[in-house]
């Protein structure tokens, strides 16, 4: 089938003027995204300390990563705080707003204060944090005490420093809350009231219905989780220092470390290169596994 | 109320073609049009050549840094030294110098010198300046103590200027002295009499929580590589370009800092080093709340005490060592400095050396030294110095800069990931990892790291 002359000018004029109006962001995304990728690839396979020209080295940075003991830990940190945190933050986000859903007294002032945190200025956050788990000034430990508990020391043994940031990671799920929140509006009534004909029980009118309903926020929210876990920098920087013993040194710290206070930027742009890859796997685990248990309406 | 009508999709506002390239014609000639004179420029007299000087203090030493360069802009006529607070600023002088534009001078570190002066990100302060020592003329590396002046020097030339230079000391609590018993005019001068105050001072509660410490590596964590040192340890061999933390030395370093943990116990220790690990410098700082009786710190503590507990009644006395070592002619320590580096690329080199030349005044430094509680980087001090000087020790400050015995950080371009991977070995050593096995690891990686930069060295020689 051949297409008039006309319609294709009308369409190649629609085409050029839709690109001339998304343009800003198309040079922006060229100059800041697109060239910084290619160019960290390009320094992943070279020597490079900044302070230098890059030198080429083939794929010696990447063969270091095996051998790197700091490069292994830190991905095990990493994992280790990111499948707490997405499993925490997104299990966490659905029962408070199931329970905001509830018409509880006081439930919008809830949410507020559930939502409040997320505009707080990471840094300011992690500090204060550093503050309520200090084991000796700190109010969480006061008010364990209070109550009897010897409160532990949170951030500065191996056993515990990992945890508490998992814990601190809770903190911010105004975000994902609001999702779920959202999402659980916009469940049909109806379905509520034929399950209630049914005689169905309130347990499995969650299982069976909103879970169902809600899944493809979930999934989303889980996404986001993952993605922000696996590039976590600020509190385990600001807070621990990655110590103590490297117990909470993650990924974008090491990154970093090599990056800007080593002078190792070939280094690191390989071990991004890395989590780029890692990311990228994890979150196709994620829709693949989510293709089981995500009901999309509209499909 | 009435249902609101139904919306026409072809009334809705649009911005024709004309109107967006008008807006934007608007903006355009908006740009051409107003002045351009930066804000940054505001109160800068007409004709100065501007530097940028880009410098880590803040607060108190910043408004002092602040005051020495409104010192220089008010000597001459010509340059105009604009200060711009900044953190992080290895990074970001790295990150400026690579990317073309530098500021004319920087505040680094000294150990930041090698990696500088390898890869010629900065310019050697020996190019500049005539003969002599005079105005217009060269710094000269004679006016600073030795230390000082291998601190600012890498394979034989210099980098940087001086900024302000530290060591560290043994400060204790006279009282609580007295109250133990001890003299409070005879600080500890080896590590036995170190080990025998701390734990006539230490007071452990019933469940093994320390009520009062007498002494802990710990307190602060800041230095975990500088133990060695009190034992005759040296971190690295600069003639081989080794790493050296396996020798009896530092086994012996570390083994006695493991000896505190293992005595007090690493679970309440380490909790009661964490405790206070952020409230240094502040009121609660545990040396001046009596928490620590001793502690190793900078000069600056001086000013802190002064600021927050000016009744405290405490000494100082350069850092004990290992038995064998003690000569009271040479105390031991460790020199530490700020300097300051002119990058390769920045835009006015001659007129940064000048204002760097004036900031190596006797009367400048000086007067710095005495704003930041320092001892001063240069041989010569005029009379009066050290009387009027904020810290009261002073003089102890100065011995150890002047010591034959003193050590400065490793030269190494690595040195920063193994000052890291000995950060990670400290804690390890701290809960009761086996010394040296501890050590060799860190050994082990930092000398891959040194030869690893040594042989891209070559390559990058090589190729020109």
């Amino acid at each position: 089938m051949t297409v008039h002359p006309a319609i294709l000018r009308a369409r190649r004029r629609d085409l050029a003027r839709g690109l001339l109006w998304i343009s800003p962001w198309l040079v922006g995304f060229a100059l800041f995204m697109l060239a910084p990728a290619v160019m960290s690839l390009r320094y992943s396979l070279a020597d490079y300390t900044l302070l230098e020209p890059p030198v080429f080295i083939g794929l010696a940075n990447y063969r270091e990563l095996l051998g790197d003991r700091m490069f292994r830990i830190a991905v095990q940190n990493t994992l280790l705080f990111g499948a707490f945190s997405v499993i925490g933050t997104t299990l966490l986000s659905v029962l408070i707003a199931v329970l905001l859903e509830q018409r509880l007294r006081g439930a919008a002032l809830v949410r507020a204060v559930v939502f409040a945190p997320t505009l707080v200025p990471i840094v300011s956050a992690c500090v204060t944090w550093g503050w309520l788990f200090n084991a000796k000034f700190g109010l969480i430990n006061s008010a364990l005490a209070a109550v009897g508990i010897d409160g532990p020391d949170w951030l500065g043994t191996r056993a515990m420093a990992m945890p508490s940031l998992i814990l601190m990671s809770f903190w911010v799920i105004g975000t994902s809350l609001m999702v779920c929140s959202a999402a659980l509006k916009d469940v049909p009534v109806s379905l509520y009231e034929a399950a209630d004909l049914d005689g169905v029980p309130a347990w499995r009118r969650f299982w069976n219905v909103t879970l169902p309903m809600i899944s493809p926020a979930v999934m989303f929210n889980a996404m986001m989780s993952l993605i922000w876990s696996l590039q976590v920098f600020a509190p385990p920087q600001i807070m621990t220092r990655g110590g103590p013993e490297n117990s909470t040194l993650v990924y974008s710290m090491y990154v970093y470390s090599n990056a800007f206070v080593y002078g190792r930027m070939g280094y690191a742009c390989a071990l991004a290169w890395v989590q780029l890859l890692v990311t990228l796997v994890l979150a196709a685990l994620l829709l693949l596994t989510g293709r089981r248990f995500v009901y999309y309406r509209a499909a | 109320m009435p249902p609101a009508p139904p919306t026409d999709p072809s009334r809705e506002p649009t911005i024709s073609r004309r109107g967006a390239l008008g807006v934007l014609g608007a903006g355009a000639a908006a740009a051409v049009i107003l002045p351009r004179r930066p804000r940054s420029r505001a109160g800068i007299p007409a004709g100065r050549t501007v530097i940028d000087y880009w410098e880590k203090w803040t607060g108190p030493e910043g408004d002092a840094v602040q005051r020495l360069v409104d010192g220089f802009n008010a000597s001459q006529g010509r340059i105009w030294v604009r200060r711009i607070p900044v953190s992080d600023i290895m990074s970001k002088a790295m990150v400026a110098i690579s990317g073309g534009d530098p500021p004319d001078v920087v505040g680094l570190f000294s150990y930041n010198v090698p990696q500088f002066a390898e890869s010629k990100a900065a310019l050697a302060l020996d190019e500049f300046g005539g003969a002599g020592g005079g105005e217009g003329g060269r710094i000269d590396p004679e006016l600073y103590i030795p230390a000082v002046r291998r601190l600012l020097s890498h394979e034989g030339r210099q980098w940087a200027a001086v900024s302000s230079v530290y060591n560290l000391a043994l400060y204790y609590n006279r009282a609580q002295f007295r109250k133990a018993g001890m003299d409070p005019d005879r600080p500890p001068r080896t590590i036995s009499e170190l080990d025998a105050a701390a734990e006539r001072l230490m007071v452990v509660g019933d469940v093994g929580q320390i009520e009062h410490a007498g002494f802990l590596q710990n307190l602060p964590a800041w230095w975990p590589y500088f133990w060695p040192i009190m034992f005759g340890g040296r971190l690295y061999d600069p003639v081989a370009n080794r790493a050296i933390l396996t020798d009896d030395a530092t086994v012996a370093a570390y083994s006695w800092v493991q000896s505190y943990p293992r005595r007090y116990g690493a679970g309440a220790t380490s909790e009661f080093g964490n405790v206070y690990a952020r409230s240094f410098h502040s009121p609660q700082d545990p040396f001046s709340s009596g928490a620590c009786s001793m502690i190793v710190q900078g000069p600056w503590i001086a000013n802190f005490l002064r600021r927050y507990s000016p009744e405290f009644d405490y000494g100082a006395a350069p850092v004990p060592v290992a038995d064998h070592l003690y000569d009271p002619q040479k105390p031991t320590g460790m020199l530490e400095a700020d300097v300051l580096v002119i990058p390769r690329g920045c835009r006015h080199p001659e007129e940064a050396f000048e204002f760097v030349r004036h900031t190596q005044w006797q009367e400048v430094q000086e007067r710095l030294c005495l704003e930041h509680c320092k001892s001063s980087p240069l041989r010569e001090v005029s009379p009066g110095f050290m009387e009027s000087h904020p810290n009261r020790y002073v003089r102890v400050h100065d011995a150890i800069s002047k010591s034959p015995a003193v050590e400065i950080l490793p030269q190494t371009r690595v040195w920063q990931p193994y000052a890291d991977m000995l950060v990670g070995a400290f804690d390890a050593i701290w809960r009761g990892a086996d010394v040296k096995p501890a050590l060799r690891t860190v050994e082990t990686r930092a000398q891959a790291l040194m030869d690893q930069a040594a042989l891209r060295r070559r390559q990058r020689e090589a190729r020109g």
